[in-house]
């Protein structure tokens, strides 16, 4: 095998990580900058499970910034205004979480916000 | 590895008849891996800059594509931020019968053609979309910005 150098080998890494297709869901990766062209500032992703979950809904907090209904000024899910946090059933898994939170992005009400610059964080 | 007989080929013909506006020259340890300077075609945004990409021949070249993206920054509806291009060759349309030159040269020509309805930037194609002209001077505030030898 020849050597396959540096940058293509991140860049086959990171549409892994993008692609979520590193097997294990609990772990996620990306760029920490999206351009950053030399591929150097990388972020980690461990989902720890918490002491109380799943008797108890996980805190869940946007790190892109955006504009929507039941987040608050630092990027945190109100717990109050998301239902399914709100009426916690412990077999709810953090993917259904996320695919709910996705779902209520794309709400009537939410598709009119404007957003954020892409890229800007919490 | 052994470099194929095509690949030491390819290499001697680009490096003895180089392509107008391209230079391509394999790095001495690793003579898969090429450093790319495109120069931007003349009436296009991107005219008056010298773009850098690196490419690289995996071990299944050619029955597979080469591996390229820009390392030079560029306003462009089908490249990406991280300089990824979309391509149709470099993906499913891909044939051994094309070579690094050929797809040099197809590169070059998407500087000239700018497709913002199979976007890769998305962000880029809705502005060429929405207001090309507007969209054509920022490519070239980032020719200059970016892409000037000066």
């Amino acid at each position: 095998m020849s050597q396959v150098p540096r940058n293509f080998r991140l860049l086959e890494e990171l549409e892994k990580g993008e692609k979520g297709l590193n097997g294990d869901g609990n772990v996620s990766y990306g760029l920490e900058s999206p351009d950053d062209t030399y591929l150097s500032s990388w972020i980690g992703t461990i989902i720890g499970p918490g002491n109380d979950y799943p008797s108890k809904p996980p805190a869940v907090k946007f790190t892109s910034k955006i504009n929507m209904g039941c987040v608050s000024g630092t990027g945190a899910i109100e717990t109050k205004s998301f239902p399914l946090l709100k009426d916690w059933n412990p077999k709810t898994t953090i993917e259904t979480i996320l695919i709910e939170l996705r779902r209520e992005m794309g709400s009537s009400a939410n598709k009119k916000l404007v957003q954020p610059p892409e890229g800007s964080n919490y | 590895m052994m470099l194929s007989k095509r690949i030491v080929k390819e290499t001697q013909r680009l490096m003895s008849e180089p392509v107008p506006g391209i230079s391509a020259s394999p790095l001495n340890d690793n003579l898969r891996y090429f450093n790319v300077a495109i120069s931007g075609p003349v009436e296009s945004p991107f005219e008056g800059g010298v773009f850098h990409l690196e490419l690289f021949l995996t071990d299944d070249y050619p029955m597979a594509a080469p591996k390229v993206r820009f390392l030079t920054k560029i306003y462009h509806p089908n490249i990406d931020k991280l300089g990824r291009i979309c391509l149709d060759i470099l993906k499913d349309k891909w044939s051994p019968a094309l070579q690094i030159r050929t797809v040099l040269l197809s590169i070059q020509a998407l500087l000239s053609a700018p497709n913002p309805d199979d976007p890769l930037a998305n962000d880029v194609a809705e502005h060429w979309k929405s207001n090309e002209k507007d969209a054509i001077a920022t490519a070239r505030d980032w020719t200059k910005r970016y892409a000037n030898t000066q």
